[in-house]
């Protein structure tokens, strides 16, 4: 938990809120939390059962860490208006994600915890809720 | 009403956010255009609904019937990553690609498409794009089926609206949500698709199994909505990708805290 309230600590990161019902239910993660992390992409796996992005965040002694994030399959994705090409290397971004509880570098974000999303440099964002649904 | 503050509207946001467990369980009521005459066609996504514990995820739901001795045995061998017993890594099936099973693939969070044949109805999913047959053609259940991820069914029409579908044959190294209840090779299901109006499908599900549970298993009562602007996408479960993703980011959020990941 130590390295986990470090990376807290940094200006970057910033409790978005608590308490939220999830219904992911993947144990690894702290589903009740919303952590605000900037950074830039350095990999979009678009791939089943479960794409992830990877980025590069700075933290607060300027050391770069690679964080990897589980989201949803190309399917849920693609009904969410994303594609494969919705993020690329070097792209500046912001996510909203459930960190890992043990404090690794790794998270979740996607249509099983709402209040997740991605964040561009320019405001614009791509959240994981189905447009299809009438 | 006045909001005052933005905790109060954070508040109101997330009450109004919450879907009502009573009333996404509820059967819907007939308030669209009609519902055609035996006619399931189309893509169909279930209503969420509030679970009523978290060993209900991709599961039936209901009231958990009592298990038998050989079902508790699996069942505590079952590792979830879901669920009271849950704990990171753990040994479901999917984790490592291996078919979801039925009903389990019902309540994974995707739409599926019913289409119609002359003899038998199809049932496809998103998931691994599973095809589920449901024979129509007035065949009975094979009285010994060898065992199938995806078991085996027939339909028949109960009315206009009402479509039922009795299975068995299922192999029993799936799970019943994600969970880690098991069954045997000889579960029954007994499901009932009412076609209530064009766009609502009241669902219901019975599980039989002896070797399992003591008593019938009667699933919470489910809405299938219709999503015309959905289509099932070929979800294939990559058992290498599947291990890279395990790799990279399972395996490091399963760490002991304090522990350092390999290199």
């Amino acid at each position: 938990m130590k390295k986990f309230a470090r990376l807290c600590a940094l200006p970057a990161l910033l409790l978005y809120a608590c308490a939220l019902f999830a219904h992911h239910g993947n144990t690894a993660y702290d589903e009740t939390a919303r952590v605000r992390i900037k950074g830039v992409v350095t990999e979009f796996i678009w791939t089943n059962p479960h794409s992830q992005i990877f980025l590069d965040v700075k933290d607060s002694s300027g050391k770069v860490v690679n964080w990897g994030v589980e989201t949803n399959s190309p399917g849920i994705l693609t009904r969410a208006g994303w594609t494969r090409r919705s993020l690329k290397a070097g792209d500046e971004i912001t996510i909203i994600l459930c960190p890992a509880k043990n404090g690794q570098p790794v998270a979740y974000a996607g249509s099983g915890d709402p209040g997740t999303k991605v964040i561009f440099a320019d405001g614009r964002e791509l959240a994981f809720v189905d447009k299809t649904v009438p | 009403m006045r909001i005052d503050s933005p905790g109060a509207l954070s508040t109101l946001v997330l009450i109004l956010l919450i879907p009502s467990g009573a009333n996404a369980q509820a059967p819907s009521k007939d308030t669209g255009a009609p519902a055609p005459r035996r006619d399931l066609s189309g893509v169909w996504g279930m209503q969420p609904a509030r679970e009523a514990s978290e060993d209900d995820k991709q599961s039936p739901g209901g009231e958990i019937p009592s298990m038998t001795a050989w079902a508790k045995a699996r069942f505590d061998l079952q590792k979830p990553g879901y669920g009271k017993r849950a704990a990171p890594g753990g040994n479901d099936p999917i984790l490592q690609c291996d078919p979801m099973g039925y009903p389990r693939i019902l309540y994974f969070p995707a739409p599926f498409e019913f289409a119609q044949l002359s003899n038998r109805v199809l049932q496809m999913f998103e998931r691994d794009h599973v095809v589920r047959e449901i024979w129509t053609d007035g065949r009975a259940l094979p009285a010994d089926p060898d065992p199938l991820w995806y078991g085996y069914s027939v339909g028949k029409w109960l009315d206009d609206t009402t479509f039922v579908v009795e299975s068995t044959g299922y192999d029993d190294r799936t799970w019943l949500g994600a969970a880690g209840f098991a069954h045997s090779e000889t579960m029954h299901l007994e499901e009932r698709y009412q076609r209530v109006d064009r766009d609502t499908i009241n669902f219901t599900l019975k599980i039989d199994d002896p070797q399992a549970y003591t008593k019938t298993w009667v699933a919470l009562p489910r809405v299938f909505k219709l999503r015309p602007r959905a289509e099932i996408r070929q979800g294939y479960c990559v058992a290498s990708e599947e291990q890279a993703f395990t790799r990279r980011i399972r395996e490091p959020g399963a760490l002991k805290t304090g522990t350092a990941p390999k290199k």
